[in-house]
């Protein structure tokens, strides 16, 4: 008895065989999910159920509370302003980050002496501790001890006492730098890896019609690249969001709250304040948020087929 | 016949015999030995501040314990930062790994209320320690051991700010002359703020950018301990005591956040992100003649234990020798943070426990626990002043122990309430919006609206007895 | 010149021109990337004054290695090893569970949207919301302070990013290629081993190398799930960030320590993702 074929609208299709495989499907994918299950289910129902509580760090009433910390979430400025940051940082560095990306793994897409050593260098970054990584940008930063400003002061032929860490108008350029700095390793690796799978037949095909760069790179290379590409935007936009340790070594979330974001926010209420169920109502308003955006994504794009 | 005849030979005979019993009694140290014997072979865990704080139980007390007791002591290497969490987390979770704690003094009244520390009267009953405890200076001993009139933990760090000066620009004959003729008063330490921006700002004309009139820590979490002190020493007070509305709005706190801006002026550029060792490096290289800070700055300013391989990323001192001790202007200097220790509630050998923090805290290993050159415990005993062991380790010792003196009498108590830190989060929140530039009027009225947002959340005579307690503590405000 | 190469603009077509600008490219933009490295690596080897020196000290006067004895003296430098431990296992048994998982959704449709949407939701949960319960499942468990504990944690984390990633290199192995081998009399596990691990090479290693990453940067978890035994190296670095300490020197020389290791590793197995970039028309 074999499959029957079915077919989607690019013409991809599921794959057909010998044997029947009902069974093959469900063991290969069975482990991951138990795995997944045993370690989330729990948190995800107690926070859930918590979040209907009233456990603070004080109280240890447990008694229902019904939607009062949800109807508290929509009042609090605080909660929506650090969702406003994050939503500005990640629109910035998620662009950025994918150009750059793209670019650097063209450029290392043919041979280059000395090619694995710039690629486990640009690597580098990623690996860093990013509480490690956050502390030295600050120390880099800094006005007295750091390179930054004096070679600003270089360019500029005089002291530039630019306080990165303070001034309001520099905070936001020094995080999204520093997040680009760390990240964008991440994405050329990843587009390196997926450009190296482009069909070679096909680009000769088409260098032989005599098409042009954009041409060949917009119906050949972007199809072939896009999945994976998609997945890596997705992955890291869903990163940016929980963006912490960057922020937290350099402002704190400061200056007041200009740079708080929501992981940050979250960490402040639920870690130290020991706001428990408050903290719990407001990760459940991030994931049903999160999970929106991600379906209209999926549907969009025909992610999942 | 009276039978008050008798009284005097009764007092005389009783007072004979309670001499001669305290002849006979063993410190404090040595019956917490003798008691913890019988828990050989136990291992006690407990939470010590992660870094140079836990070299202390690490390399020298407890092994020495072990050596003495036979009781094994396991540390937990926590950050500062996650220290509370973590005791928390263990509270609530019940998992009961810990059985003694250090625990900053401000936290103890939110610990407390949740249930997990141990009340600690009984055992010091029971062990005898009364009388030394009675001996730890009074500000520590007033303001950092109760809560409610129960004993939560005993005091172990004396630490406290103090102002460090060079003795040499202030006493070169030039500037003195200078500055008389300018100001027409003399160049001394500041005993005023309105003297320490006219020292300061004077200084730096003087002598930039060689050197500069001060620098403080101006990063918002130490930043925030130095507006509480200032603060309290021009007059203000936190909240109305009868209503618990915040008052650090009051002209008062304007001023003080305005000058406080302002004397970012004559300090080096970038002094808003000072923090504790990029302050400490400037002083350290002579780029300051003034700063404030914590006791560990007087010790490796004269080189003391600077040799020590764990202190070697401390910058050299280019200034031994030349550096005075004094109070910070006001006089009244903030008791920052400090560690008390405790017994965790849930432990599940509470008298082991109980008893290492006892002879920890005892009169003769906690004068030797203070001298360790790597240490970060700072003298907070009345004998720990007046040592001779201790005012022979630099020609300055001696000025200097008698400066932490006078601070452990006239000092100021951290603010502590129930939920301390939502307070103290906006105050910090409070100074980097100062450093980037808004109006300090605006500051603070939001800043206080935002306490009295926490203390309605709280409840407003929960707060305000809790509130009460901690002002009726000597420590809690100057007396003018 | 490869077939993407000659899809260039005019001038770029000359190989020794090219070839000098993309090296002068290479060279400046690693350069950038990796200066904020090399300034926190020279920490390790610089003097406390040279640390906090005015002005900043680019090369110190001589090397300063006594920071790296101390930490293996201390025994810090173990906590390294317990990052590499953890890290390294939860990322092979993640890479190959996870790859099948992603096989499974991409030729079969397991599951369908439903799946793959709640695959990668566990990736939106912000940690602090569910790190305190774990911790009380891990008490109930006995599994604090372990290190079974934290490689199970880090696999169940890793295996919606192994499994997302997989899926996408996955979709771009020609389907024909698996076909013939069921055709020529392999069993789909064969096809698996056989077929479709060895094309997906450089998507594996690149999913891996991230997949180790993550693990081997989190913070959040191994502080609340650990005391003594099982440091990590994230933990046991921010305790020489002190309130009243800061030993610059011994977070730069563990972060030598820790992400050396991790060079070397990318370094080799980076032959993977090479040799099938060079490897020309191998498909079809």
């Amino acid at each position: 008895m074999t499959d029957t074929a079915t077919f989607d609208g690019n013409g991809h299709r599921a794959l057909a065989g010998r044997q029947p495989d009902w069974s093959f499907r469900y063991w290969i994918i069975a482990p991951a999910i138990l795995l997944m299950l045993a370690i989330g289910l729990f948190p995800l129902i107690y926070a859930l159920i918590v979040s209907f509580q009233g456990l603070t760090m004080l109280d240890d009433d447990t008694s229902f509370q019904g939607f009062a910390n949800y109807a508290q979430l929509f009042k609090d400025l605080r909660l929506w302003q650090s969702l406003a940051h994050t939503l500005l940082i990640t629109v910035i560095a998620l662009p950025v980050e994918l150009v750059l990306g793209l670019a650097m793994a063209y450029l290392f897409l043919e041979r280059l002496p000395g090619r694995q050593l710039f690629v486990s260098l640009l690597v580098m970054p990623c690996v860093i501790s990013p509480i490690v990584a956050g502390a030295t940008w600050r120390l880099m930063f800094d006005n007295r001890y750091g390179p930054i400003n004096q070679i600003l002061g270089w360019f500029a032929g005089h002291p530039v006492p630019a306080l990165w860490t303070v001034n309001p108008k520099l905070v936001y350029p020094a995080i999204v730098f520093c997040e680009i700095w760390q990240w964008t390793p991440f994405m050329f690796l990843i587009l390196l890896a997926a450009l190296s799978n482009v069909d070679k037949s096909q680009l000769e095909a088409a260098e032989i019609d005599g098409a042009g760069f954009w041409r060949v790179f917009r119906r050949i290379v972007l199809p072939a690249i896009w999945p994976v590409m998609a997945v890596a935007l997705l992955i890291r936009g869903l990163d940016l969001v929980r963006i912490f340790d960057i922020i937290w070594a350099l402002t704190s979330g400061g200056p007041g709250t200009m740079t708080e974001t929501i992981s940050i926010y979250t960490y402040v209420q639920g870690f130290r304040q020991f706001e428990v169920s408050y903290t719990a109502a407001m990760a459940f308003l991030v994931i049903v948020i999160l999970t929106v955006i991600v379906i209209a994504v999926i549907r969009r794009t025909g992610l999942v087929k | 016949m009276h039978f008050s005849k008798f009284i005097p030979l009764a007092v005389a005979s009783a007072m004979a015999f309670g001499a001669a019993a305290s002849a006979w009694a063993e410190s404090a140290a040595e019956r917490a030995v003798n008691e913890a014997k019988k828990y050989a072979g136990t291992t006690i865990t407990i939470v010590w501040e992660a870094g140079l704080q836990s070299l202390d139980p690490l390399n020298f007390s407890g092994p020495k314990w072990k050596e003495l007791t036979g009781i094994d002591v396991k540390v937990v290497e926590v950050s500062t930062a996650e220290m509370f969490t973590k005791i928390m987390q263990d509270y609530r979770s019940g998992a009961s790994a810990y059985d003694a704690l250090n625990v900053i003094p401000a936290w103890m009244p939110d610990l407390a209320q949740a249930g997990a520390l141990e009340v600690l009267d009984p055992y010091v009953d029971k062990y005898g320690f009364r009388d030394e405890l009675q001996n730890i200076a009074p500000t520590y001993r007033d303001n950092q051991m109760m809560v409610d009139g129960k004993i939560y933990g005993f005091p172990d760090d004396g630490d406290v700010f103090l102002m460090y000066y060079r003795k040499d620009i202030f006493g070169d004959a030039n500037l003195q002359a200078e500055y008389k003729a300018q100001t027409g008063n003399d160049l001394k330490v500041p005993t005023t703020w309105a003297d320490f921006d006219s020292v300061g700002q004077f200084l730096t004309d003087k002598l930039a950018p060689n050197t500069y009139g001060a620098a403080f820590f101006r990063q918002p979490p130490y930043t925030m301990y130095m507006f509480q002190e200032r603060f309290r020493v021009e007059g203000g007070k936190f909240f109305d005591a009868d209503t618990m509305k915040a008052t650090i709005n009051s002209d008062i706190g304007v001023q003080v956040l305005t000058a406080m801006r302002d004397e970012n002026k004559f300090m080096p550029p970038g002094v808003e992100t000072f923090g504790f060792v990029e302050n400490l490096a400037a002083f350290l290289q002579g780029q300051t003649a003034m700063t404030i800070s914590w006791p560990p700055y007087g010790r490796w300013a004269a080189g003391y234990g600077t040799d020590e391989a764990v202190l070697s990323w401390v910058p050299k001192s280019t200034i031994a020798g030349k550096v005075g001790y004094a109070l910070p202007p006001g006089g009244h200097p903030e008791l920052a943070a400090g560690f008390a220790l405790s017994v965790s509630s849930t432990s599940k050998n509470k008298d082991a426990a109980y008893l290492f923090i006892q002879w920890l805290n005892s009169e003769d290993v906690s004068l030797q626990r203070v001298q360790l050159p790597y240490a970060l415990r700072d003298p907070f005993r009345n004998s720990h002043f007046t040592s001779p062991e201790y005012l022979a380790k630099w020609p300055d010792a001696g000025a200097y122990l008698a400066a932490l003196q006078e601070g452990s009498k006239t000092g100021l108590l951290d603010l502590s309430l129930l939920q301390t830190d939502k307070y103290e989060e906006v105050l910090r929140q409070a100074i980097s919006k100062l450093w980037a530039g808004d109006d300090p009027k605006a500051i603070l009225d939001t800043a206080a609206a935002e306490w009295d947002a926490i203390t309605a959340k709280i409840g407003v005579d929960k707060q305000k007895a809790v509130y009460g307690s901690w002002a009726a503590k000597s420590g809690a405000y100057p007396k003018m | 010149m490869t077939a993407l190469a000659r899809h260039q603009p005019p001038l770029l077509r000359r190989a020794g021109v090219r070839l000098g600008l993309r090296y002068a490219v290479a060279v400046a933009l690693t350069a950038i990337f990796v200066f904020p490295v090399y300034w926190l690596f020279i920490i390790s080897f610089k003097t406390p004054d040279e640390i906090f020196a005015f002005p900043p000290v680019w090369y110190p006067e001589s090397l300063q290695l006594a920071n790296y004895a101390v930490l293996f003296k201390d025994g810090d430098a173990v906590t390294v090893g317990n990052s590499l431990i953890l890290a390294g296992v939860s990322t092979v048994i993640a890479m190959v569970l996870g790859t099948m998982g992603a096989y499974s959704l991409v030729r079969f449709r397991t599951g369908g949207e439903h799946l793959a949407v709640w695959i990668i939701s566990q990736r939106m949960m912000p940690p602090i919301a569910i790190v305190f319960p774990i911790f009380l499942l891990y008490v109930f468990l006995g599994w604090v302070d372990t290190y079974q504990g934290l490689i199970i944690l880090y696999t169940a984390f890793s295996l919606p990013y192994v499994i997302w990633m997989m899926r996408g290199y996955i979709e771009d192995i020609p389907i024909e290629l698996e076909e013939s081998a069921l055709v020529d009399g392999c069993t789909r596990w064969q096809v698996l081993w056989k077929v479709v691990f060895p094309m997906a090479r450089s998507g594996l290693f690149a999913t891996a190398v991230f997949t180790f990453v993550f693990a081997w940067n989190d913070f959040l978890f191994a502080l609340v799930l650990t005391r003594t035994e099982v440091t990590t190296y994230t933990v046991q670095v921010t305790h020489y960030f002190g309130g009243q300490s800061n030993f610059w020197a011994k977070i730069a020389a563990m972060s030598v320590l820790g992400t050396v290791p991790v060079f070397f590793t990318v370094a080799t197995l980076q032959r993977y993702l090479v040799r099938s970039i060079s490897m020309g028309a191998v498909k079809g």
